[in-house]
């Protein structure tokens, strides 16, 4: 009884907009935190590309995500068919027709922000303008630049991609140095050599 | 039209061979053997041996 009561003085400490939201949408059944949360189905694809510090052309470094793909941030978007998110588009199936969400996303962002104040965050349904969903696909995605995320990587000069292979031969180039200049001596310094560099 | 005469020296370019890309070029006769000499590689700081490069990789 008591809890219920604290509970109750406690929602009236919210602000009408939030009070409004959670009468239309009770957290019990809308709210992210009962939300099931799906595991991959297959295993996500984890293994590691290839270096692109190679002379290898195919090492790209990056991948276009596909859409269709499991993404642990997509995920988190959860619509119960009986009790339709208002936070998320949902498809009519029978007319193939999407329906825009019941709050648009300049709407959700300021319930959003709202809900953080007061710390009921997690009573809100689950979506885009949501931390988690944010943590998770930045996560995903690295901070927006190319090769950042997780599995991917930068890129880089052509100088760098190259600077292993280049110091590599060099390396062994120097090796081979003083027993070349023994055989050049050898040979007349150059009369005999046959192995001339092409430019 | 007569061709123009070959002039009577060349321009060579010298490649170091630590493989640095390093090169010094020098001018020498046409009819002289190619060029190789001992030669200071500024990028492993070494003397080493610089190898006439031969333009389209023919060999004199």
């Amino acid at each position: 009884m008591s809890t219920t009561q604290t509970a109750g003085s406690l929602v009236s400490k919210l602000p009408q907009r939030l009070r409004n939201f959670f009468a239309r949408y009770p957290p019990q059944i809308y709210s992210a935190a009962v939300a099931p949360r799906p595991e991959p189905t297959e295993e996500a694809n984890t293994e590691p590309l290839p270096s692109p510090y190679t002379p290898n052309r195919d090492a790209k470094g990056h991948k276009r995500p596909d859409p269709a793909e499991f993404s642990p941030s997509r995920a988190l978007l959860y619509s119960n068919p009986d009790h339709p998110n208002p936070f998320l588009p949902r498809k009519n199936f029978r007319t193939g027709k999407w329906i825009s969400p019941r709050y648009g996303l300049r709407t959700q962002a300021a319930l959003v922000n709202l809900a953080k104040k007061y710390n009921v965050e997690a009573l809100l349904p689950p979506g885009r303008k949501s931390t988690d969903f944010k943590e998770t696909r930045r996560e995903e995605r690295g901070l927006q630049i190319k090769g950042t995320g997780i599995g991917q990587k930068v890129k880089g000069h052509k100088w760098e991609r190259t600077m292993e292979s280049r110091l590599e031969e060099r390396r062994k180039a120097m090796m081979e140095m003083p027993e070349m200049i023994r055989l050049w001596k050898q040979r007349g310094h150059g009369r005999g050599w046959k192995q001339w560099p092409k430019r | 039209m007569a061709k123009k005469a070959k002039s009577r020296t060349v321009v060579v370019r010298l490649i170091s061979m630590a493989m640095t890309g390093f090169y010094r070029t020098m001018i020498r006769p046409r009819t002289h053997r190619p060029l190789s000499m001992l030669k200071y590689d500024p990028v492993v700081k070494k003397k080493v041996l610089f190898l006439e490069a031969t333009k389209g990789g023919r060999a004199k």
